[in-house]
C-alpha cells in the first residue's frame, strides 16, 4: 500500500519532470499552492466566554493584566510535532529572527507571551539544507487541531480557528503580531513558490488558534 | 444661478456620502465590550439585531471585545432565560458604532431605573506610558475623586454614571484611593502596579454601601518585527535531488522489469 503511493507519486513527478523538462519540482510550493481555511460562525458570537471579575483581597487593578508564560517547549499531535521553543526578537533585516537549528521553533520574545491578551507568534522552518524541517507539515493542520504550549510550571493549549497562506507583499505584520482582547496564538512558516531574487518563499503559512484552557 | 448651486450641493453630498459608505465597508469593524454594572439586577442575556449575542451575564462581568459590523445595532437586555419578544426589552438602545473604533457599553443604575453608559475605548498609549480612566458606576455612591493616597487627586469629581477622559501616566506603582473630596477614604487600591504600554479602564461599581472596583485592561501593546519571518532554508534544488534518485529509482525498476518481461517471453 504505501509503496503503491510512493511508486504514484514518483511517476507524478517524474512525469512533471519530464514536462517541465527536467526545471526543479517545489514540494512545498506544490502542496501550498491553495490552502487555507476558517473555523466558520466564531463560538464568541453565540456563546462568549463571560468572565466573572475577578475581586481577589489584593488590588483588583493589578489582577486585571494577565502574564503569560514563557514558553519552553510547542506540541502539536495532529502533525506529531515536539519541538524546543528559542526565545529571540529581530534580525538585523527587521525580521521576526528564526532559529538556526531546524528542529526546533522560536517565540518573538518582545511580542505578546502565550496566556496574556494579544497574539503571541512561534515561527520554525518548512524546510533546511538536508530536507524537511519541523513545520514541514504545518500545512496539514485541521481547525480544531490543538496546539500546547509548555511554560516553567504550566501548559497551555489552544485550539486552531484559522490558516492562511499569505503573500509576503500582502502579509499585515502588524495585524499578525497584534492585540486581541483575549489570548491567541499564531504559528508561522514558509510556503509558497521558492523565489530566487528574494532568497525566500514568497508567501507565509500562518495559523491562528485561541486559548481554550 | 442658485438652483445650480443647490444642484452642485447634492451632487457634492451624494459624493461625500458615497465615499463614507466605502469607508464603512472596509474589512475593519468596530469592537464592543458588554459590561454588567447593575448591582441589583439578575444575570441577563443580550440580543442584538434581535440575536441571542451574550448568555447569562451576572453583575460585575465583562463579554471581552466583539467584533461588531460598523453602523447601528439595535441592542436588547433581557432577564437571563426570557423568551425574546421584540419590544418587551428591559433595556433597548440604537447602538451607532464606527469602524476601527472600540466602545464599552455598561449596563447600569438600580434595575427600576436600568440605563446604558457608553464610552468610547482607547487602544493607544504613547510608548512606555500607561493609559488610565475611571467610571462612577455606583448609582448610590457620592461624587468621589481618585488620587494618590496624601496627595493629588487624579481623576477629581466623579459622578454617577461618568466615565472620565484618559489620563496618560509613567508607568509604576501608585497608592492610590477613592475618596470623597472632602478627603474621606472611599476604597483604597495601595500598590496598584500601572504597566508601561497598557491602558485600563477601573470601575467603580455596586451600591454604596460595598463599593468595589471592576478592573480592565482596553490594550495592551507590545513589540512587533518590520517583516514576517524567513523560515525555509531549502530551495526546490534541494527538494528535487531528492525526486532525482526516486525517479533514478524506477527507471531502474521499470527497466528491470522490462528485462525479466523479455527474458520470461524468450
Amino acid at each position: 500500500m504505501h509503496s503503491a503511493v510512493v511508486f504514484k507519486t514518483s511517476v507524478f513527478l517524474l512525469s512533471l519532470l519530464l514536462f517541465a523538462g527536467c526545471a526543479p519540482v517545489d514540494e512545498v510550493a506544490v502542496k501550498t499552492e491553495t490552502i487555507g481555511f476558517e473555523a466558520e460562525a466564531p463560538s464568541e458570537r453565540v456563546a462568549p466566554a463571560v468572565k466573572s471579575a475577578v475581586q481577589p483581597t489584593e488590588n483588583p487593578i493589578n489582577a486585571a493584566l494577565s502574564k503569560g508564560i514563557s514558553p519552553q517547549t510547542i506540541r502539536i499531535p495532529s502533525i506529531g510535532v515536539e519541538a524546543p521553543v528559542q526565545h529571540l526578537g529581530v534580525n538585523d533585516k527587521g525580521e521576526m529572527a528564526v532559529p538556526d537549528e531546524i528542529n526546533e521553533v522560536s517565540w518573538f520574545e518582545p511580542g505578546y507571551n502565550p496566556g496574556q491578551n494579544g497574539r503571541a507568534v512561534i515561527a520554525g522552518h518548512v524546510d533546511g539544507l538536508e530536507g524537511p524541517a519541523i513545520f514541514w507539515d504545518l500545512a496539514d493542520v485541521q481547525a480544531g487541531d490543538v496546539i500546547e504550549v509548555a511554560g516553567e510550571d504550566e501548559t497551555l493549549t489552544f485550539e486552531i480557528y484559522k490558516l492562511e497562506s499569505i503573500p509576503l507583499a500582502l502579509a499585515d505584520v502588524s495585524e499578525v503580531f497584534g492585540y486581541t482582547s483575549s489570548p491567541e496564538l499564531v504559528l508561522i512558516t514558509c510556503s509558497g513558490t521558492y523565489n530566487r531574487e528574494w532568497g525566500t518563499r514568497e508567501e507565509r503559512l500562518v495559523v491562528y488558534a485561541k486559548l481554550i484552557n | 444661478m442658485k438652483k445650480i448651486l443647490v444642484t452642485l450641493a447634492v451632487v457634492l453630498s451624494m459624493v461625500f456620502s458615497l465615499g463614507a459608505t466605502a469607508f464603512a465597508d472596509s474589512h475593519e469593524g468596530a469592537k464592543v465590550r458588554v459590561v454588567h454594572a447593575s448591582p441589583d439586577a439578575p444575570n441577563v442575556d443580550v440580543y442584538v439585531n434581535g440575536e441571542l449575542t451574550l448568555e447569562d451575564v451576572p453583575f460585575k462581568a465583562d463579554s471581552g471585545y466583539l467584533d461588531v459590523p460598523a453602523g447601528t445595532h439595535n441592542v436588547e437586555v433581557f432577564a437571563a432565560g426570557s423568551e425574546y419578544m421584540e419590544g418587551d426589552a428591559v433595556l433597548q438602545a440604537d447602538l451607532t458604532v464606527e469602524a476601527g473604533k472600540a466602545y464599552t457599553v455598561a449596563a447600569a443604575n438600580l434595575v427600576e431605573s436600568l440605563e446604558f453608559v457608553v464610552a468610547e475605548d482607547s487602544m493607544e498609549v504613547s510608548e512606555g506610558m500607561t493609559k488610565i480612566r475611571v467610571g462612577h458606576l455606583s448609582p448610590d455612591a457620592p461624587t468621589v475623586d481618585v488620587g494618590l493616597i496624601g496627595g493629588d487627586a487624579v481623576f477629581a469629581g466623579a459622578t454617577f454614571p461618568g466615565i472620565t477622559d484618559y489620563m496618560e501616566l509613567e508607568a509604576g506603582t501608585y497608592d492610590l484611593e477613592i475618596r470623597t473630596p472632602d478627603g474621606t477614604q472611599v476604597l483604597p487600591l495601595e500598590g496598584t502596579e500601572l504597566a508601561a504600554n497598557t491602558v485600563y479602564s477601573v470601575f467603580a461599581i455596586n451600591t454604596a454601601d460595598s463599593l468595589e472596583v471592576l478592573a480592565l485592561v482596553d490594550y495592551q501593546g507590545a513589540g512587533s518585527p518590520e517583516e514576517m519571518p524567513a523560515t525555509g532554508l531549502g530551495t526546490p534544488e534541494q527538494n528535487t535531488m531528492m525526486y532525482l534518485l526516486l525517479a533514478g529509482g524506477l527507471v531502474l525498476v521499470m527497466g528491470g522489469a522490462f528485462a525479466f518481461r523479455s527474458r520470461f517471453q524468450n
